[in-house]
């Protein structure tokens, strides 16, 4: 398994809290809804929550520490 | 570009541990610069690390390529890598096998991606372009990770070992991260050393992290854990080539003392190790 449209729809989840809340209700209805097929609905059904949840806050701190570098280099 | 010729142990560069670097070039045997820290460098950064270079070794690390992926890399981010080994000449370079990018959307951190015959395939590609565009094939290291990387059908040592496979590539060995899936995914990091292919570790990063939600994240903001000297021992008991041993540290400096002190700890482990091999 894994595509682009896999990958992306993962990079969505780690990114989009909005995203990542309705798929956390509804998981296979979004993976069907980004036009994932039934293997990779039944991947996502099956996720590590609480990892995708740690995963996802530590991203986020690395794009803000990311953007703060940014603002500081000359 | 070149390889050691006998184990050797060195620290990230970062703008805060310059001077420290420098000041202490006798216990340090190489540097690892960021690659993405040359893309935009003014002119005096570059000299400087050219500078460094004729004093030390220099080996380059990047961190954005995104090679692990079904999708292309982006040229232009392996042009810029070109660009930077030209600026710096460092003996070699190395990136993660990981996705940081999809569908324009930027993670912006190393995520691990599916471990699945796919990404192998993608990875085959992506690295074989980075070594075109570059020049030469890079090292690839593995990833810590906080999520079981959804849709994979290898796990950790069966997808590290099939990209070796389909790839030039040699293996930096991170041991924090392998380390951290251990304790995450319930593994045993020892068994994965002792069945990776000996002959293509080349290299070994050494770092620290923190417990986030019972699990540990890779921080590089503390301390190396003994349970990473233990695998560096484990290491030098498996693999036979001289090993090129980075302390890694992004964040909470302490004093140097105690960062050189980390490198002559991972000297002490890895004799340790290339000991009860002889």
């Amino acid at each position: 398994m894994s595509r682009p449209a896999f990958e992306a729809f993962l990079a969505r989840l780690y990114v989009d809290a909005d995203f990542r809340a309705a798929f956390l209700a509804d998981p296979i209805g979004v993976a069907r809804a980004q036009a994932l097929d039934e293997t990779e609905g039944a991947a996502l059904a099956a996720i590590d929550r609480q990892g995708l949840l740690l995963a996802a806050d530590s991203f986020a701190h690395k794009r803000a520490a990311g953007a703060k570098r940014r603002r500081r280099a000359p | 570009m070149s390889g050691a010729e006998k184990d050797r142990f060195g620290l990230g560069w970062r703008p805060e541990l310059a001077a420290g670097i420098m000041a202490n070039l006798d216990r340090i045997d190489v540097v690892e610069v960021i690659a993405e820290d040359c893309f935009e460098a003014p002119p005096a950064l570059l000299t400087g690390l050219r500078a460094l270079g004729r004093q030390c070794p220099i080996v380059l690390h990047g961190v954005g390529l995104g090679a692990a992926s079904t999708s292309p890399i982006d040229a232009k981010r392996a042009e810029a890598i070109a660009r930077a080994i030209d600026a710096v000449a460092p003996e070699s370079w190395s990136e993660h096998l990981a996705f940081v990018r999809a569908g324009e959307i930027e993670i912006g951190h190393l995520a691990a991606p599916p471990r699945a015959p796919a990404t192998v395939d993608g990875a085959a590609r992506n690295l074989a372009a980075a070594a075109r565009i570059t020049g030469a094939a890079p090292l690839v290291e593995n990833v810590a990770t906080l999520i079981d990387p959804p849709g994979s059908t290898f796990d950790e040592l069966g997808w590290l070992t099939a990209i070796l496979d389909a790839t030039p590539c040699d293996l930096l060995l991170d041991l924090h991260n392998l380390h951290a899936n251990a304790i995450n995914f319930g593994f045993d990091a020892g068994a994965v050393i002792a069945r990776l292919p000996a002959d293509r570790i080349r290299a070994i990063h050494v770092a620290g992290g923190s417990r986030v939600g019972g699990r540990i994240l890779d921080d590089h903001l503390h301390d190396v854990p003994d349970p990473v000297f233990d695998l560096l021992a484990a290491v030098a008991q498996h693999a036979t080539r001289p090993m090129t041993v980075i302390l890694e540290r992004d964040g909470s400096y302490p004093a140097m003392h105690v960062l050189l002190d980390e490198i002559d700890r991972a000297r002490a482990a890895l004799a340790r190790g290339r000991r009860v091999r002889a």
